[in-house]
């Protein structure tokens, strides 16, 4: 009995890889767009944060130029307070009670209610 | 919690005593939010000599301000309250369209700009005043000039933003 041998020619190669095709775009190209994409997030990123930065800077000196005068009347407001106050205080304990270690002016943090509403 | 009668409430707090008579009177502004916003950089093209005398005096007087600078603080007022007059008096529709606008857009400047430039150019018109907002870097336009606004519900504006002839001015 003859020994069993190859075929001639050898025996086929064994196809051991998988044959799918390659799909989309190429790799490189890929990468590129994300990029541009990015780039291009960036640069409306960039916009309007810089346009925000205008809207806060002329928030911010519109309140510049308002603070004097909304002080000026909160001042007069607590002066006034402060002096009937005084005022009152020297009325029913024909002296003024010295309540703070110091010459600031300090923003009342108690309020005395008076009996009948003042009109 | 709602049947509870509040115990401290500030109806009973209110204090009418007016000033003393050593103090000179001064009327006060009187005006609400939307409209100071609007006329600001008016106030402050006007006012700025004053507001900087007052500011000055409550920052040499620290703690005292409110007492030493009642003088500076009723020029302040005075000079505020005339450029509001002078704006109700030449320019109270656009005024007041600006200011609407401002109060039904949460205060947000940039979604009133075409109304913007028809009172920043009345008023520069009729009282001179113009607004500028101070540090522009010089390779911009000044963002209250710019016809699209990127963050208002439409950012591409009609109109044409009222730029003052420099000529006139200086």
């Amino acid at each position: 009995m003859p020994q069993d041998m190859p075929p001639v020619g050898g025996y086929d190669a064994v196809q051991y890889k998988r044959n799918l095709p390659a799909r989309g775009f190429r790799p490189a190209a890929i990468l590129a767009g994300c990029g541009v994409f990015m780039i291009y997030g960036w640069y409306k990123l960039t916009k309007g944060i810089r346009e925000q930065n205008e809207y806060a800077r002329e928030k911010m000196w519109s309140r510049i130029h308002l603070i004097p005068a909304l002080q000026a009347e909160e001042d007069r407001d607590q002066v006034r307070r402060y002096l009937a106050d005084q005022a009152r205080e020297k009325e029913l304990l024909g002296e003024n009670l010295k309540v703070y270690h110091t010459d600031r002016f300090v923003r009342p943090t108690y309020a005395a209610t008076p009996e009948n509403v003042t009109k | 919690m709602a049947a509870r009668v509040p115990t401290l409430n500030q109806k009973s707090l209110y204090d009418t005593t007016p000033l003393p008579e050593s103090i000179p009177k001064v009327k006060e502004l009187g005006t609400s939010s939307a409209p100071l916003l609007s006329a600001s950089f008016f106030i402050g093209a006007r006012c700025k000599d004053y507001n900087d005398d007052y500011m000055q005096c409550k920052n040499e007087n620290p703690g005292r301000g409110e007492f030493e600078c009642l003088k500076e603080g009723r020029r302040v007022t005075r000079c505020a309250r005339s450029v509001i007059d002078d704006i109700n008096k030449s320019c109270l529709d656009q005024f007041r369209a600006h200011w609407q606008c401002l109060d039904n857009n949460n205060h947000q400047l940039w979604q009133c700009r075409p109304a913007e430039w028809k009172l920043n150019k009345c008023v520069f018109e009729n009282l001179g005043l113009e607004k500028v907002v101070p540090d522009q870097p010089k390779n911009s336009t000044p963002v209250h000039l710019r016809k699209t606004q990127i963050y208002a519900h439409n950012p591409i504006l009609r109109g044409e933003p009222f730029i003052p002839e420099k000529t006139q001015s200086q």
